[in-house]
């Protein structure tokens, strides 16, 4: 999502004058949608239990097939997968009826419920379920299954799944792979799915609206809204049209959310979708990643330099500032979710108590520049961000700001990835991640991920930390792995966040903001994962309207 | 004896002309290929986008691999080359679905607006073209002329803007975007519909092919009116409307239709920025995706087709002057 961008001004002005129109059309006019008279703008939606219109992006361009990754954010609408996450988060039931973990770890045995039918009519088999993941193991999509060893059917409603190796993380694939039916899973599926899950295809309109409606065979409660149509317009677009009355859920910048709409309330979902800063680990010119990118830098690499920041900036602050409010100060990776350690977070804004970390690190201002430094080094390193990410900008500019008076001078850039890549082992970079699936703090900070890749870019090192991490994902389940994610942040002793070895310096956790009509109940919703739109969808067999 | 050397000459022309298409398409694809090995966009971290952290090691030779993006440059356009030989495009990354089909739909969405806007600007185009130089410097004429250096110099993207904001903000008579009405059943979307969200497009793209011929036009029939011919007509009693009749009209339609014929490049150009505006879902679009993405085959297949449809269109214009101006004949080297 973030490589692609458009012409910025033509995409930035067009909006401005779609916005324009679309707010400036009347809302009165709701008539029927079949009116041919062409005189008129189109007809306004207005939500109903039989329609319900939302703007929340998330087109997915090469179709709807979850074995190439559909699916992995929200809901999958068209199918049904084997286990899901409740709105907190708990891993609960769905086509599973049970299942269990053999003492080795390697072996998942899961039953499955047989009322379970296809849109096609046909019953969802395990052999389905088996098909699905040894499929999903083997295509190169947006789902990775690459830990399956093989998916057997044992029976017609048992199914196991052997990994090469001992896997907790691997029930997050459980609960995103949505179920294809063996039978019917060709090339064109992707474009005409069939499933088990709540909603069925009726229309997709490529770039513009997909229109789906309720699956009558759906095997869990009927959903209350009959029909949705998701347009895919841009943020500002979305606005706009939620503003002239045309759609009942739109997705929104946090900039935009402090405007009002009547008739729509607005949502702010709390979210794992963070910001902060890595920092490069190592010294620099220690090695080189093998496209021959320097890696380390010799001021970052300074524990002290790295706590000073993580104490000196006002997270609050930020929050306030840049995000509206719409969000909250973010010290470790995984906020909000079951497994953070809250034992990490500390107390930040403290200029005089980094100034302390800096002067016990030996870096004092001898030369009176307003800069500190040590061995004649200065406390001075580059902040690179990607260019056309406003929140990113404004992030790094007020770091760079927070961090002046205690003496760090903090140079900020603006790039495409495609020039931070080769830069990012040597410089902080802003990064964005957050995901409901654990194997995301594993790739941020174990030292054999480092690869020369966006894989713990700042090549942190711990062998303690590595052994935790390895035990966390080693663990035979979610609920075992949690005390392990936990002390691989912060253990009373050591720990990748502010306290120990601050390998980043987190600054936020951004709000997704959705302006929803006040007569669509959305239930209570989950802490998202990074990427504002489609996550809300999570739970959308269970939206309601409440309205005549 | 005539028939037969007339039919040689247009088998010749022919040959020769397709010949030329072949060598230009393959240049373009070469072009492509080499361009694009230069681009620093990835085409696998493209399509994971904000996914990198879920997405192993192997998963993304897994990906690599799908799309053959794993072999040397070199090989993949072989690979390529010997799929284009029997009629395949290849498959495009973005879209999962094979080149062939992706233009197709898209560019259905295209025709309608290019064709529309194509006809507008020719026609219009001439006829103010026509009424400018026969009125040289009177008010119609200053009217026209400021009318086409104003649009001449005006970017696509901003008239199309202007035209959003009078139409569908001010007078409300035109939708803001897509090509349908949102919710409403393909099949339930009626021809007036269709029409109503095709129109203010294609009319901003219209707009600037107008200036650009109306200008040529202009010049060229100013041109005529001051030649010896037209002087002698004069001399004889003829009025000004039958002499831009009878010597002016074919005259004027040699640059006319150069012209009319070569903006089909700068139409198509003018489609992407166009589409992006109106939120029109075309081939234009695709294009953006495309490059933005790295995807090679349908970058190739959507360069190659617009090379197919440009040269189409020159070659119609070559094909016109003979019926225009006898005097012109396929195969001379003077055309």
């Amino acid at each position: 999502m973030q490589i692609i961008k458009r012409e910025r001004l033509i995409g930035v002005l067009s909006l401005l004058v779609a916005g324009w129109a679309i707010a400036s059309c009347s809302p009165t006019s709701t008539n029927s949608t079949t009116s041919n008279n062409t005189a008129e703008s189109p007809s306004a939606q207005s939500g109903s239990a039989e329609q319900v219109v939302l703007a929340i992006g998330g087109e997915s361009e090469e179709g709807y097939d979850p074995t190439l990754g559909w699916g992995r954010y929200g809901a999958p609408l068209f199918q049904s997968t084997l286990l899901r996450r409740d709105e907190n988060l708990n891993i609960v039931n769905d086509l599973a009826t049970d299942y269990s973990i053999s003492e080795d770890g390697k072996t998942w045995t899961v039953t499955i419920r047989e009322d379970a039918v296809f849109s096609d009519g046909k019953p969802l088999t395990a052999a389905d379920v088996a098909y699905t993941f040894n499929k999903a193991a083997e295509s190169g999509g947006l789902t990775d299954v690459t830990q399956l060893e093989n998916a057997t059917a044992v029976d017609a409603k048992t199914v196991a799944l052997t990994l090469k190796q001992p896997q907790s993380t691997f029930v997050n694939r459980l609960i995103t792979l949505g179920i294809v039916p063996e039978h019917a899973h060709g090339e064109d599926y992707a474009r005409n799915p069939i499933g088990s899950g709540p909603y069925k295809m009726v229309q997709w309109d490529e770039g513009q609206q997909l229109i789906v409606e309720a699956n009558p065979d759906y095997y869990g409660d009927a959903p209350a809204i009959e029909r949705l149509v998701f347009l895919f317009l841009e943020e500002d677009g979305a606005f706009a049209a939620a503003k002239s009355g045309q759609v009942q859920v739109a997705a929104v910048s946090q900039s935009l959310a402090v405007q009002q709409i009547e008739g729509m309330a607005l949502r702010d979902v709390v979210s794992v979708d963070n910001r902060g800063l890595m920092f490069p680990y190592l010294p620099a010119n220690s090695k080189k990643t093998a496209d021959g990118d320097p890696i380390g830098n010799d001021v970052t690499a300074d524990l002290a330099i790295r706590q000073a920041v993580n104490y000196a900036v006002d997270r609050q602050a930020m929050v306030d500032g840049i995000l509206e409010g719409y969000g909250s100060p973010a010290y470790g990776p995984v906020s909000s979710l079951e497994w953070e350690e809250t034992k990490a977070n500390i107390e930040d804004a403290q200029p005089e108590k980094a100034k302390e970390i800096l002067a016990e690190g030996g870096w004092i201002d001898s030369d009176s520049d307003g800069i500190v430094e040590k061995n004649g080094m200065k406390a001075e390193f580059t902040i690179l961000y990607k260019a056309d990410d406003s929140i990113r900008q404004a992030l790094a500019l007020s770091t760079a700001e927070m961090l002046k008076p205690i003496g760090i001078q903090a140079n900020v850039e603006g790039k495409s990835w495609d020039n931070i890549e080769p830069l990012m082992h040597s410089n902080v970079v802003v990064f964005g991640w957050g995901s409901h699936d654990q194997t995301e703090m594993y790739n941020l900070y174990h030292s054999q991920a480092a690869q020369g890749d966006y894989y713990n870019a700042g090549y942190y090192a711990d062998s303690a930390i590595d052994s935790t991490l390895d035990l966390a994902m080693g663990a035979p389940s979610e609920a075992e792995a949690v005390t392990y994610w936990k002390a691989a942040q912060w253990n009373g002793d050591k720990g990748v966040t502010a306290k120990g070895d601050a390998a980043w310096a987190w600054l936020v956790n951004l709000d997704h903001t959705y302006f929803v009509d006040e007569c669509l109940d959305v239930g209570q919703l989950q802490v998202e994962p990074h990427g504002h739109g489609w996550p809300i969808t999570a739970n959308i067999a269970e939206w309601t309207w409440t309205c005549e | 004896m005539r028939v037969k050397s007339l039919l040689i000459a247009a088998m010749i022309f022919a040959a020769k002309k397709l010949l030329r298409l072949g060598l230009l398409l393959m240049a373009v694809a070469v072009f492509t290929f080499v361009l694009l090995s230069f681009s620093p966009i990835d085409p696998v971290k493209a399509y994971i986008g904000a996914d990198m952290m879920q997405i192993s090691p192997e998963q993304q030779a897994l990906i690599a691999e799908r799309w053959g993006l794993n072999q040397p440059m070199g090989e993949r356009f072989l690979d390529w080359l010997g799929q284009l030989l029997q009629g395949n495009l290849g498959t495009s990354l973005v879209f999962n679905q094979p080149v062939s089909e992706v233009i197709a739909s898209r560019f259905q969405a295209s025709l309608q607006m290019l064709a529309i806007a194509w006809l507008l600007s020719g026609l219009l185009g001439l006829a103010l073209g026509i009424i400018a130089g026969a009125l040289q410097g009177r008010w119609p004429d200053r009217l026209i002329k400021l009318y086409a250096y104003t649009l001449a110099s005006a970017p696509t993207f901003w008239v199309a803007l202007l035209l959003l904001i009078i139409f569908a903000v001010s007078f409300k008579v035109a939708p803001i975007c897509c090509a349908a009405p949102p919710g409403v059943l393909s099949q339930n979307v009626t021809f007036w519909q269709r029409l109503h969200h095709l129109l203010l497009p294609a009319a901003a793209l219209s707009i600037i092919g107008i200036a650009n011929i109306a200008l040529h036009t202009r010049q060229k029939l100013i041109d005529i009116l001051h030649s010896d011919y037209v002087l002698f007509a004069r001399a004889q009693g003829e009025s000004l409307w039958n002499i831009v009749r009878y010597h002016g009209f074919r005259n004027v339609l040699l640059p006319a239709i150069t012209l009319q014929f070569a903006s089909l490049s700068e139409l198509f150009g003018g489609s992407v920025l166009v589409e992006q505006v109106f939120a029109y879902p075309g081939l234009g679009e695709a294009t953006v995706q495309a490059a933005l993405r790295s995807d090679i085959p349908l970058l190739v297949g959507i360069v190659f087709f617009s090379a197919l449809f440009v040269y189409t269109g020159n070659t119609l214009a070559d094909l016109a002057y003979p019926v225009i101006d006898p005097r012109i004949r396929l195969g001379d080297s003077s055309t």
